[in-house]
């Protein structure tokens, strides 16, 4: 089975590793900028499919997918993931995608509609409303439930479109802007209006259907988000008991039967602290996260989605998941600059080589960091026998990682780790909203070593305006 | 890309330093910088005060005209990179003197899309 990867970055890299593991051709896609991304030279084969925002363009998508004989399409994240009627487009083509039908997309894809689902379930919702085509419903639905609120993104996740609104003024504005940017992301710019839960902990459950039966692979916590985007998670949750994970499971086990689930799918809750769970939302794909469930289970998710999309039955796995896993995404955004997107070109790249850490990225040395897609560089996977055993290999892992020619949030990912909070596992999805770091400090040596390195340079042929000033600044 | 070995009260230290467009990157275990030169004479404070890009990426909206006067803190410019939103607002009570980028448009770090004369 030949199949395309219609994504770029880490995940493509990380699927078309699968693919080829497995003995599958791969065929990788690209738009214009994208040309010399590691993505494009690890697949067997490569089609540029254009402008930047391609990935998106299903015709574009499933014409490559024509041109080379791919059988399959998997979609990885983000993108058109989650675009039943891409997933349906594909199926009307002949090809196979790489996900759920697109009925069983349709309903747990959308927010609106998986609502639906979980309260049929019996699984508690969060208080809110489905349909707020305008401002007017918007601000209906938000008085009904109370500020404070969450505007959401219907068609989509990541945190595109979602905005949280704290009193009746900020609505209008806030109203648009997420409309514009879920419009962007996703080209649906449907919104809902959720009640804000605080404190609270993110805790999702994996889980992998054949189209009949159902399993679980245990629970994610990613309660360390800022600006709704995932910073660090793990596995097994450390916040919760043994009763909420199996409720937790059944719950998420429920639903992707009651669909007729196949592909890998992950069941988001939001968990009080009374061990009071809501539903959040389903995420119909591959997660950006599930590493540390493969860590944890021993298992290859995308061989499993290549799998259950040809027709094998889901099974148990073989072993008890062991021991602990935490990721922590590396971005290229400025954590001494209110998280500032960095654009630029990669200058050098070291990641740790150790025993115990995993390293899934997208980028080489020389690769140019573009505004046109998402700031994740990397993902760093450290396992240990338990929480804090992963916790410190992880440490050990970021401080061995160097990225220099963009920013990086990689000072701010240590602190976090290394912070009170963390260590206790007291992380709620409020824990970095207005988290108090101290800004990098540049070492005395570094600076200095650094004005060296101008006096080299001037010396070279490079003629350099700095030669005479000896104050460098951050 | 350049290593150098330094000695740190008795502890050595790998750093590895590479030269930016106007500086310097270092990293070193556990943190990364851009050192920039400081410039002896800035632009900005004679001249009248502009409103710069904080990052590469592409403006999404312009939310004033050449002419306007605006409040502090009024929308100024949003830009879009990596898919976040950014808000660029006026600093103070304004006129704006000059627009200096268009919507669909990619601009660079830096570089000024609104220029205003501070209102007292």
């Amino acid at each position: 089975m030949k199949v395309l990867v219609a994504n770029r970055s880490e995940i493509a890299c990380r699927i078309i590793r699968s693919l080829q593991e497995n003995g599958f051709p791969s065929v990788a896609v690209y738009s214009r900028v994208d040309k010399e991304a590691p993505h494009v030279w690890t697949a067997d084969e490569a089609v540029c499919i254009g402008e930047p925002h391609a990935y998106l363009d299903p015709q574009a998508l499933l014409q490559a997918a024509k041109q080379t004989g791919a059988q399959a399409i998997h979609p990885g994240y983000g993108f058109l993931s989650q675009n039943a009627e891409f997933a349906k487009a594909c199926e009307d083509a002949g090809i196979i995608f790489v996900g759920p039908s697109p009925k069983a997309m349709s309903i747990l894809g959308d927010k609106r509609a998986s609502r639906q689902a979980a309260e049929k379930c019996g699984i508690p919702v969060v208080p809110g409303e489905q349909a707020c085509d305008s401002v007017d419903e918007a601000q209906k639905a938000a008085q009904k439930v109370g500020y404070p609120i969450l505007l959401k993104a219907a068609g989509g996740g990541g945190g595109k479109g979602m905005r949280l609104v704290q009193n009746p003024a900020q609505l209008k504005e806030a109203f648009a802007s997420a409309e514009r940017e879920a419009h962007n992301a996703f080209h649906d710019g449907r919104l809902l209006v959720e009640k804000y839960i605080y404190p609270a902990r993110h805790v999702e459950v994996q889980i992998l259907g054949d189209g009949k039966n159902v399993i679980a692979l245990g629970e994610r916590e990613c309660s360390l988000q800022r600006r709704y985007q995932k910073v660090i998670e793990e596995s097994p949750s450390a916040g919760i008991d043994e009763n909420i994970r199996q409720a937790l499971c059944e719950s998420a086990v429920k639903l992707g039967k009651s669909v007729g689930y196949k592909n890998a799918g992950t069941v988001e809750f939001l968990v009080g602290d009374t061990g009071n769970f809501y539903f959040l939302e389903v995420n119909t794909r591959l997660q950006v996260e599930h590493p540390v469930t493969e860590i944890r289970y021993g298992i290859d998710l995308v061989a499993w989605q290549l799998a259950v999309a040809r027709g094998e039955k889901v099974k148990d796995p073989q072993e008890k998941p062991r021991g602990h896993a935490i990721e922590a995404r590396l971005v290229a955004e400025d954590p001494n600059n209110q998280f500032m997107p960095s654009v630029g070109e990669v200058l050098e790249l070291q990641f740790p080589h150790r025993p115990y850490v995993r390293v899934d990225t997208g980028i080489v040395q020389g690769s140019y960091v573009s505004p046109y897609y998402d700031s994740l560089l990397a993902k760093l996977i450290a396992y240990g026998e338990d929480r804090e055993q992963a916790r410190k290999r992880l440490i050990e892992a970021l401080r061995e990682t160097i990225v220099l020619g963009v920013k990086t949030n990689g000072a701010f990912l240590l602190n976090i780790l290394q912070s009170d909070s963390f260590k206790k596992a007291q992380t709620f999805t409020t824990t970095l909203e207005g988290y108090d770091w101290p800004q990098t400090k540049i070492p005395e040596f570094v600076s200095q070593a650094a004005a060296q390195l101008g006096d080299v340079y001037t010396e070279g042929k490079m003629i350099s305006p700095w030669q005479v000033l000896g104050a460098y600044r951050l | 890309m350049i290593t150098k070995l330094v000695c740190d009260n008795g502890k050595f230290y790998r750093l590895v330093l590479a030269r930016g467009p106007r500086g310097v990157w270092a990293a070193w275990p556990g943190g990364a910088a851009y050192l920039e030169k400081v410039q002896h004479f800035s632009v900005s404070e004679n001249i009248d005060e502009g409103v710069r890009a904080p990052m590469t990426g592409r403006i999404v909206k312009v939310a004033v005209q050449k002419g306007d006067r605006v409040e502090e803190n009024a929308l100024l410019v949003v830009m879009e990179a990596m898919k976040m939103e950014y808000r660029l607002t006026s600093p103070f009570r304004a006129q704006i003197e000059e627009v200096c980028c268009r919507p669909g448009e990619l601009v660079d770090l830096g570089v000024t899309v609104v220029s205003l004369k501070k209102l007292t």
